[in-house]
């Protein structure tokens, strides 16, 4: 079918346009036969992951008749304009992921059931505590369709060789045969490994027996090898005697294996393989990361104990590690049995590749200070969540010094999951319940000062989210002179949702942002109500692009579509700025004070009556008014940003002291959730 | 052998003064209860206290119960005075109308319970036992189980006691081996060995009903697989009358230090017929019902020992003349002062007296609290009371019993020689009080839980029960110029606690330890704290108050010595907790 299709491209496009497939199984070589030369010239595979927004892998697999620089234009498009990570690939059966990926699921799969553990005791093990997503084996198999199961089988079956490993995992089980003909072929079916049950009013989650092919209700695993991996690790659970640990043991010492066997054959070298499981299986190591975090003469001595064969790539390294540190810099263990740089794509700068070679310039419990070269000075958090706290107030300060003394600018980046989810909510209603006021106010003030200092810096200071940046990781970024934003970027003043408002400049600065809109209409209430509609709704950004719209990001803020480049995209920015680098003159806009507050509180009214808004919401409502309204102040009267932050400070003091606010902050650390009061 | 005459002034200040917005008489059910009728039940528990139960502490003491072929025989007298206890419907004070109580308010409890503390603990222990029985059945068991047991132990027919202890573990529960095994409808049958259970055998009661803490055949390990029993001494027939003795005998009573009119049993269990409590592995969830009332029933213990160890000092101290004042005779008529005038004298009575009101005040505000987290009709009022009494429990359990001891010391102290040897009766309340200390949770294991359990629960929010009201006051009062020399330490030392807290709650959540090494301090700091919020608004009353009146002279006086004496203790505390416990947790096992 792809072949007639492929005719039907050839003789419509334009000679020397590439064309690619996604195929996930089919061979190139296969696809390409019947195929005139000059198509296959243009050809290659681009293979995405599910969902291709968000899994980062990019398998890239050349033929040999491949244009190189054809291959190299998709490489660099794909990286950047796609932000993939790129793994070249060569034409065998599943590329890397999948074929290391398949393996995993269906020994993870089967070794449950010939070793009679229960779902929930496979996943547990099976997933955190190897660094693989929660999901484990079952429920990822839930989510990607049991139905898939004998399909791939069968294709692998046709592909690979008579004597590869996979072949002792082909099976499929009858229970998995019985439930894929039931329907229940997963989260898409009625139902998988796991299933929903509505038991009166609410959802009971199920589980199957997998001896008896039963549902019963899904309980919680209790194995002490999962205790025994939290602070003992992957080595520790391995070890651990009860059956988790020897669970663990025997799905990973044959997926190791199997990885460590299929180099040089799938990939030239160990890190393509590990950054394919890793940005294609979200694993946070890959297999020789693994290898190297249990030891490699551990393994293979426990290999050895048990009969087990050893590869060859395993032998080779003996007492060594897959990868080391040379003079700053990451190398890998080659097939050749040298080791190797690991070489980063061009303009791919990392700040884990330069904690490798330096020291920070200052540290503390929640924030360093790196040297990220060409005069450009890297504030990174590093607490719990990258939550906000004094450390990271104090550190600004540290920073302002520093870049003041011989540094051109600053970059506020950090390689976290998410850039920051606000300020430590933890310490603050500890604060509250200790009724600890002047405490929590000299954290408001504190906060407000460093992020004023940062904005009025003699310095251009550039932000480079990725991932969350809420409450006051938001407000650190509206507070710098650009931002250069990785595209799923989720950015919000979300404080509503604990009972509060932005206390850090956040009202202020987006009330700011809208005043300053070429296109706003005529007055202050368009602003106003722009301002007031964001922040009382706690909308958050779905992506960079959004937050744009929703002004949390300038139309001129950079949105750079690989994470990887990130760090340098933002260097650029500051070095763009820092020739004759003035900071930006605030605007002192006149503000209605009471009568716009009235207008907000009226429509605020209005969504009370719909019953889309609490009465608490509208007391929280109401102070956020007052603040963007001016407070005290008149339409003849200008207001200046001190103004504007004492009323935040004042409207957040006056919330914090309110036990509905105290009921949302405990609601959202117990529960992560928003409470509604 | 010191007198005793309950306190009833300072009661009642507490009550109807210190205590009046807490509205108790607002609350269903206690709509009676007006201010007279509190103060009749106060003055008829003293008579009784004094002129009964007092004169025989010490014949109880000196004569102990008796054990013979499995009859426990408590001293001469106890079992009149407790019939009169129980026809005086004394045993019913805080219980429910519907099962024969009285339906009094547990604030009544807790002075009527400090006054038989006071006069005789021994004696005070077998009631108070069968309170915290009918506290836990009453809210535990079925309606038919309720409607059987409860009645006679309301009347005082029947007592209860808590069966935890066995002699593989205390403190660590999860050891429990008596197992239960079922019998059918919810019946199970027990069998294993009980230690140290107070009232566990005597002969006050026609019957006795054991609430046992025990494992059940494939319990999951740990506390987790524990349940609570009822197990009566006499089974009970359909009809309500007893039936043959049960599978539980007495194997011995133990020769202790102190309490020597307190039965402290060994019980074994041989088949014995026991009742489901309360839901199958819930055991330490039913148990905690019972621990917590008793906890703040043991804080009484420790504060009715320092009351009686009060008054036997000032009466001797006014009597016993020795020396001359420092700054000229006082009785030159005399050969010699009465020791009354000496600083250090005076010192130790300032310093039992201060602690005795301040806590007394915390302690009923305490079950004021409790009133309102039962009866309150709003839901909110009721979790935000719970709060307060959770986070003030082991406070309370912990301090009132420490300062039981030193009290009962100084008390030996004032007297002397004559303290020391047995005849006037104040070694014994050193004897009698020292217990205090380990019983219903060891006081370090108070602190464990104040830091470990009740700090973090629910991001700190029991707290906030106590620190936002006593913010509150300090910035209300502020501007009070007469009540600076109260309010003006009380800031400080809350300043102190605020601190001490946000430490602990930093240091010991990246270090147990360090949360372990801190607790007792920290325990001892909120203590002093929580009675100087207390003497700030009892001085305020004062000095709103008549100053003629000798009360409200003596309460102003008072809270003065407490503001300079005694509650600079916390700048010690603080110090002590702040340096952490490196030194503690650093020292070598081998070097002990």
């Amino acid at each position: 079918m792809k072949r007639d299709l492929y005719k039907k491209v050839d003789a419509v496009r334009k000679q020397g346009s590439i064309v690619s497939s996604n195929t996930s199984t089919i061979p190139l070589a296969s696809l390409l036969e019947e195929m005139p030369e000059s198509f296959r010239r243009d050809f290659l595979i681009t293979h995405f992951f599910n969902p291709p927004r968000y899994m980062r892998l990019l398998e890239l697999v050349a033929g040999p008749t491949t244009r190189e620089d054809a291959t190299a234009e998709v490489r660099d498009f794909c990286d950047r304009a796609l932000g993939k990570g790129v793994v070249v690939c060569k034409d065998t059966p599943g590329f890397i992921g999948n074929r290391i990926g398949v393996y995993w699921l269906q020994c993870a799969a089967l070794e449950a059931m010939r070793q009679g553990l229960t779902v929930e005791e496979a996943d547990a093990v099976a997933g955190r505590p190897l660094g693989i997503p929660k999901t484990g084996v079952f429920g990822l198999l839930d989510l990607v369709g049991i139905d898939l199961m004998p399909h791939i089988m069968v294709s692998m079956d046709s592909l690979l060789g008579a004597d590869d490993a996979m072949r002792e995992y082909f099976e499929v089980p009858d229970l998995v045969q019985k439930m894929i003909a039931d329907g229940y072929t997963g989260r898409k079916g009625k139902g998988g490994f796991y299933r929903l049950q509505r038991d009166g009013g609410k959802r009971v989650k199920q589980a199957i027996d997998l001896a008896s092919g039963e549902y019963r209700d899904a309980g919680k695993a209790a194995l002490a090898s999962v205790d025994a991996a939290k602070s003992g690790g992957v080595r520790a659970l391995m070890e651990h005697p009860d059956k988790g640990g020897a669970y663990a043991w025997r799905i990973m010492a044959k997926t190791l294996c199997y990885a460590a066997s299929l180099v040089p054959e799938i990939a030239d070298d160990i890190v393509a393989v590990d950054e394919a499981m890793k940005l294609g299986y979200n694993w946070t190591q890959g297999p020789f990361e693994l290898i190297d975090a249990l030891g490699a003469a551990w393994f293979t001595g426990r290999l050895r104990e048990q009969g087990e064969p050893v590869p060859e790539l395993l032998e080779k390294v003996g007492e060594g590690s897959f990868y080391r540190i040379a003079d700053g810099r990451r190398q890998h263990f080659g097939t050749d049995g040298a080791y190797h740089d690991v070489t980063r794509p061009a303009g791919v700068e990392l700040l884990a590749d330069v904690k490798l070679r330096a020291q920070p310039l200052a540290t503390n419990g929640s924030a360093s200070l790196w040297d990220v070269g060409d005069g450009v000075v890297c504030l990174e958090f590093h607490s719990k969540m990258n939550a906000i706290d004094t450390d990271i107030l104090e550190m600004i300060g540290k920073a302002l010094a520093i870049v003041a003394s011989g540094y051109k600018g600053l970059v506020i980046y950090n390689e976290g999951t998410n850039f920051s989810v606000g300020a430590n909510l933890g310490l603050m209603i500890f604060a509250a319940n200790t009724a600890a006021w002047n405490d929590i106010e000299s954290t408001v003030r504190a906060g407000q000062q460093a992020y004023m200092a940062l904005k009025h810096a003699p310095f251009p200071v550039v932000g480079a989210p990725s991932g969350m940046a809420l409450g006051g990781g938001c407000e650190v970024l509206l507070h710098c002179d650009a931002v250069e934003a990785h595209a799923e970027t989720y950015m919000g003043l979300v404080e509503v949702g604990v009972g509060l408002i932005p206390g850090w400049g956040g009202c202020k600065e987006l009330l700011l942002r809208w005043w300053q809109d070429s296109r706003r209409p005529g007055g202050p209430m368009p602003a106003i109500s722009k301002a007031f509609e964001t922040i009382s709704m706690a909308m958050v950004s779905t992506s960079a692009a959004h937050a744009r719209r929703l002004r949390f990001l300038r139309q001129d803020d950079g949105i750079v579509m690989n994470r990887d480049r990130v760090l340098a995209s933002a260097k650029a920015r500051v070095l763009a700025l820092a020739d004759d680098y003035a900071p930006a003159q605030a605007p002192q806009p006149a503000l209605p004070g009471a009568t716009a507050k009235v207008a907000l509180e009226m429509a605020v009214g209005g969504f009370r009556r719909l019953g889309k808004a609490s009465d608490y919401d509208a007391v929280i409502a109401g102070a956020l008014a007052d603040v963007l309204s001016g407070g005290d102040t008149d339409i003849t009267e200008t207001v200046d940003e001190h103004a504007l932050l004492d009323a935040e400070r004042r409207a957040f003091m006056s919330l914090v002291k309110r036990p509905q606010t105290l009921a949302r902050v405990e609601h959202m650390l117990e529960t992560g959730k928003p409470l509604r009061n | 052998m010191p007198a005793y005459t309950a306190p009833l002034e300072d009661m009642r200040f507490v009550v109807h003064e210190l205590l009046a917005d807490e509205r108790l008489q607002s609350l269903p059910g206690n709509e009676e209860f007006s201010a007279d009728v509190l103060d009749a039940v106060l003055e008829e528990a003293a008579r009784f206290c004094a002129s009964v139960l007092q004169p025989l502490n010490r014949s109880g003491d000196e004569q102990g119960c008796l054990f013979e072929n499995g009859v426990v025989r408590t001293p001469d007298g106890f079992k009149d005075a407790y019939r009169e206890f129980a026809a005086g419907g004394w045993t019913g004070l805080a219980a429910d109308n519907d099962y024969g109580g009285q339906g009094l308010p547990e604030t009544m409890d807790a002075l009527v319970n400090e006054m038989l503390c006071a006069s005789n603990l021994s004696f005070a222990i077998y009631p108070g036992l069968s309170h915290g029985a009918y506290r836990l059945i009453r809210r535990y068991a079925s309606e038919a189980q309720r409607n059987a047991w409860l009645p006679p132990l309301v009347e005082g027919r029947w007592s209860g006691t808590m069966c935890l202890t066995e002699p593989q573990c205390g403190t660590d529960l999860g050891l429990i081996r008596t197992h239960a095994t079922p019998r059918g409808d919810d019946v199970f049958a027990l069998n294993g060995a009980k230690c140290f259970i107070s009232a566990g055998e005597h002969d006050l009661t026609e019957n006795i009903l054991h609430l046992v803490l025990a494992r059940t055949p494939d319990a999951p390990p740990g506390t987790g697989g524990l349940s609570v029993f009822l197990v009566p001494k006499f089974t009970i027939n359909a009809d309500g009358t007893l039936g043959p003795r049960n599978g539980i005998t007495c194997g011995n009573i133990e020769h202790k230090m102190g309490l020597n009119a307190s039965a402290t049993c060994t019980l074994n269990f041989d088949d014995a017929q026991g009742f489901l409590v309360g839901g199958l592995h819930q055991g330490m969830r039913v148990m905690f019902t019972m621990m917590n009332g008793a906890r703040l029933a043991v804080a009484l213990h420790g504060i009715g020992i320092a009351e009686a160890a009060y008054q036997g000092a000032v009466a001797y101290a006014r009597e016993r003349r020795q020396g001359r004042a420092l700054d000229g005779p006082r009785s030159p008529e005399q050969a010699a002062d009465s020791i009354l005038v000496h600083p250090d004298v005076r010192r130790m009575l300032l310093g039992m007296r201060s602690q005795i009101e301040g806590a007394r005040a915390l302690s009923t505000w305490v079950a004021a609290r409790y009133v309102h987290a039962q009866r309150n009709p709003d839901a909110q009022a009721r979790d935000d009371a719970h709060d307060l009494v959770s986070l003030l429990t082991p406070i309370l359990k912990a301090y009132c019993t420490d300062m039981g001891s030193e009290a009962a010391n100084l008390g030996v102290q004032i007297y002397g020689g004559h303290g020391y040897i047995r005849e006037h009766g104040m070694e014994q309340l050193v004897r009698d009080a020292r217990v205090c200390q380990i019983y219903e949770g060891a006081n370090g294991v108070q602190a464990m839980d104040l830091v470990g359990r009740k700090l973090p629960a629910h991001a700190g929010r029991y707290l906030r029960r106590f620190f936002q009201p006593v913010a509150a006051f300090i910035a209300d009062n502020s501007d009070n110029g007469d009540l600076t020399e109260f309010v003006a330490p009380l800031s400080e030392a809350f300043a102190l606690l605020q601190k001490a807290t946000r430490w602990i709650a930093e240091n010991g959540t990246r270090d147990p330890n360090e949360a372990g090494a801190a607790a007792s301090e920290y325990l001892r700091l909120f203590a002093l704290v929580a009675m100087a919020f207390m003497w700030a608004r009892m001085a305020r009353i004062a000095l709103a108050s008549e100053s003629k009146n000798k009360f409200y002279r003596g309460k102003l006086a008072t809270a003065r010595f407490y503001m300079q004496r005694v509650l600079p203790q916390t700048a010690s505390l603080y110090a002590c907790i702040v340096a952490g416990g490196s030194s503690i947790a650093d020292f070598e096992d081998e070097a002990f």
